[in-house]
């Protein structure tokens, strides 16, 4: 689990508005600024199903209304839990809308609906409107309200320790009316659209904005030096000097109340040039050969805690569009492993996604494809035997699981098997070696498994002693690990493999701070030929430290499957009738 | 160095006992000492209780246990573990811990095939490895793929970042003794089959003493003032496994717990 927070993405909200010369008003909206790791899929999923508009020649903005602007940055979390806890947006029909987003799924980057209490997923406000919640797919809440009169960006909604004072501090320094939405709500109006605020849950004050999915608010002044003397009176600074973006229109930033970021931007504000900015600039791979350090008893020194997050998302295989391609950008690289994590984590909070992933301190790799031998990185053609072995079985019954054993030994939390174990996942990526002398311990945190690996000479396991794992048997080839793995008993296949499998996995630190993994698959009762695959561990001692991965202990999905399959056999039994 | 006397001088009964083991302790000094490469005594190594304290801490005599195992199935008698046999319980937790012996045979979460807490991983009937390195003692438990990693290179303990079954271990020698510190439980583990059991606020504080290359000294002393009245102490010895070639094998015992805890949950359940 991570300890170090470090934003990987920001999507920016501009809220773009026409500047309202009001000498009484200092400012007006201009932009939210969100944080998202392509800009350019954040347009596409904005002008789908918020209805917002391209703006031309931008690539990294739409218009709903008010300007949202996207920046390829590293996100640290959702946008509740800080000063801005959602944006607004109005639709003619809720219920038509819903219905709509509800459609889409929360696969891939889809919309993930959060639900009332009953399941619905909008509802009534007495005397008010009819209102519900979703979030995009990279952590930005937005509440979707009926207002058959207009459609588009209705409100920017904060959370605030003193909801007064905000106010006021807003008025003072950015102008704006001060209106009531609805019978509770203060607030105040910027040309038609809204600023509400509501009391911060107590416990812990609003989290910065900075680096989460809403990064700032922008507002649009005439001119910044004119702004910066009217905010001096009230005793604020800009933070850094204005600089300029695109065109010659400048931006500053101010800090508001709550730890919400706010920008202060003059007409034409266009939004700078935009580059991935990645926390690290990849793995420092030496040109010279490493030589890894000594334990004190002189063997090859791999200890600590490496993680594979930066490998999440690299496929396997070579994907059939990027014959030849030697390595993907920076930003297909952060895409890939975005899409990664949405297609197979769907179901959980974005938070949990970012502080699995998101937070790491490692940009992600650019690797195409993970096997290296057959060169074309494909896996080599199954044998007619394996074709045969892996076509059988099936559940039966619509596919529900008739018990625990229907289902997978990952979701039986029994073992990941070999080399499925060593692959990096979707979070809890820890790999913790520690070394003895003739012995290398390798802990994976997912979902916890220990293997021990001795490294000098000793008979292996009797041939009807076999094990899920096999039986490690380690030496050190120069200052290369290589570890030999028989005696599988078949039970946890990787891609189809069998008892017959043979893994050689080759562990070398090719730098301080990396370590190269390389495994060799050699199953000829699975595979015409030996296969290679290779990526490699991040060192990560300074804030990565492994949790105890309780899987069995805590296998509260087992439970609810199969009472779930219960229920719908059930359910069918009495169609049926 | 050896065994702290104000703990063993609670009672004159148990004096003599307590020197006795001092001695023991003493000339195992004397003798050689497996080393490591920084002159501390060199655990590394298979160890695995040998005894009857997985099944009760305390004195117990023969009961019967799962009828349909017969003799196989029967708890054998042992002599406890705990220092003067009594485990100070508050009232309530006595209670409690009289209704985990009742339900033994479907709530104790090694029947679960959970993971089995701190110090109840060392005497599991099961071997474990200790690999000591530098600055990290790793444990590796033959029961449910448990392992726990001993910080050694942390100036000031730092608390767990989450309870966790295990624990969080800081270890550091005193002479020739490594004492480990545990805490940040998550008080869901018992210490045997009869049901006693401690809570998160459980603090543990280990202490193996080399008895010579093949033997050791394993002292848990139990801290929990919301379960108990006052600290207590388990001690038992620890033994080499010396057969040619043992390595820790394999207990997945997940899948053999599978049918205990969702069974009902089958679409034709055994019954």
């Amino acid at each position: 689990m991570n300890t170090r927070h470090a934003a990987l993405t920001s999507l920016a909200i501009a809220v773009s508005m026409a500047a309202a010369p009001n000498p009484t008003r200092a400012a007006d909206y201009h932009h939210v600024h969100l944080a998202v790791p392509s800009p350019t899929e954040a347009v596409a999923w904005y002008v789908r199903h918020m209805e917002c508009e391209a703006i031309p020649d931008r690539a990294d903005a739409v218009d709903c209304g008010v300007e949202i602007h996207f920046d390829a940055l590293v996100t640290v979390g959702a946008s509740p839990g800080t000063g801005v806890n959602h944006i607004g947006f109005a639709f003619p029909d809720l219920a038509d809308k819903m219905a709509e987003l509800e459609r889409v799924g929360v696969g891939g980057r889809g919309v993930r609906l959060q639900r009332f209490d009953d399941g619905s997923t909008f509802r009534d406000v007495p005397g008010l409107f009819a209102h519900g919640f979703i979030f995009d797919p990279w952590g930005t809440r937005i509440e979707l309200l009926e207002d058959p009169s207009r459609s588009g960006f209705h409100h920017v909604h904060l959370s605030s320790t003193e909801p007064e004072a905000t106010l006021d501090w807003y008025q003072s320094v950015m102008g704006g009316e001060r209106a009531r939405f609805g019978e509770e709500l203060d607030g105040l109006m910027y040309d038609n659209v809204w600023l509400l605020v509501s009391p911060h849950p107590e416990g812990a004050p609003p989290a910065p904005t900075r680096g989460r999915a809403v990064d700032h608010i922008g507002f649009l002044v005439a001119d910044l030096d004119e702004a910066a003397g009217v905010m001096s009176q009230a005793g604020i600074a800009f933070e850094g000097e204005p600089e300029a973006g695109r065109t010659s229109a400048r931006r500053a930033f101010v800090a508001g109340p709550d730890s919400v970021a706010l920008a202060v931007v003059e007409p034409g504000w266009a939004g700078r040039e935009t580059t991935l900015l990645a926390t690290d600039a990849g793995p420092a791979v030496p040109l010279e050969p490493y030589t890894a350090p000594r334990t004190p008893w002189g063997a090859p020194d791999l200890q600590g805690i490496w993680t594979g997050d930066r490998a999440h998302g690299i496929p396997l295989e070579r994907p059939g569009d990027l014959e030849g391609v030697e390595a993907l950008t920076p930003e297909e690289a952060a895409a890939r492993r975005e899409r990664g994590t949405l297609g197979s984590i769907w179901g959980y909070e974005r938070e949990w996604r970012d502080t699995t992933l998101g937070l790491v301190g490692s940009s992600p790799s650019t690797q195409v494809a993970m096997v290296i031998d057959p060169p074309d990185g494909r896996l080599p053609p199954l044998t007619p035997e394996a074709q045969a072995r892996m076509s059988g079985g099936g559940r039966g019954r619509g596919g529900l699981p008739a018990g625990p054993e229907d289902l997978s030994n990952y979701v039986r939390c029994i073992t990941r098997g070999l080399p499925g174990l060593m692959m990096p996942g979707i979070y809890n990526n820890g790999l913790q070696i520690v070394q003895g002398p003739g012995h290398v311990a390798i802990t994976k945190e997912m979902i916890h498994e220990t293997r021990i690996v001795p490294t000098e000479p000793r008979p292996r396991l009797g041939e009807n002693l076999t094990q899920w794992l096999g039986d490690s048997r380690g030496r050190w080839e120069g200052d290369t690990l290589v570890v030999e793995v028989r005696g599988f008993n078949g039970r946890a296949p990787y891609r189809g493999s069998g008892e017959t499998l043979t893994l050689i996995e080759r562990y070398t630190r090719i730098g301080p701070d990396i370590l190269e993994y390389r495994f060799t698959v050699d199953d000829p009762s699975t595979w015409t030929r030996p296969w290679t695959a290779m990526f490699t561990f991040d060192k990560d001692d300074s804030q990565y430290e492994l949790v105890e991965y309780a899987c069995h202990e805590g296998n509260y999905g087992m439970t609810n499957i199969l009472t779930g399959a219960r229920a719908r056999e059930r359910a069918g039994e009495d169609e049926e009738r | 160095m050896g065994f702290e006397h104000h703990r063993w001088s609670r009672r004159t009964s148990l004096a003599a006992a307590a020197l006795l083991v001092f001695a023991n302790v003493a000339a195992a000094q004397e003798a050689d000492l497996a080393r490591a490469w920084d002159g501390r005594p060199d655990l590394n190594g298979i160890w695995q209780a040998i005894g009857t304290a997985h099944w009760d801490i305390q004195d117990h005599a023969a009961a019967a246990g799962l009828p349909e195992m017969g003799a196989i199935g029967a708890i054998p008698p042992g002599q406890g573990v705990v220092e003067g046999n009594e485990i100070p319980y508050q009232d309530w937790a006595l209670e409690q811990k009289q209704r985990n012996f009742e339900n033994r045979f479907t709530e104790d979460p090694e029947i679960k095939c959970y993971m089995p807490g701190v110090p109840r991983a060392t005497y599991l009937p099961y071997p474990f490895q200790i690999i000591q390195g530098d600055d990290t003692i790793l444990i590796v438990y033959g029961f449910a793929e448990t392992s726990r990693t001993i910080h050694m290179n942390k100036e000031n303990p730092e608390p767990a970042p989450i309870d966790s079954w295990m624990g969080r271990s800081h270890g550091r020698w005193d002479g020739d003794t490594l004492v480990v510190d545990v805490a940040g439980f998550n008080g869901q583990s018992w210490f045997d089959r009869a049901g006693n059991f401690a809570s998160n606020t459980l603090r543990v504080e280990e202490r193996y003493t080399p008895l010579g290359p093949n033997a050791m000294m394993y002292e848990a002393t139990i801290e929990d003032p919301n379960v108990f009245t006052r600290p207590w102490t388990m001690r038992m010895p620890l033994y080499r496994r010396l057969e040619e070639n043992v390595q820790i094998l394999e207990f997945k015992c997940v899948e053999f717990s599978e049918e205990l805890i969702y069974g009902h949950l089958r679409r034709e359940p055994a019954d």
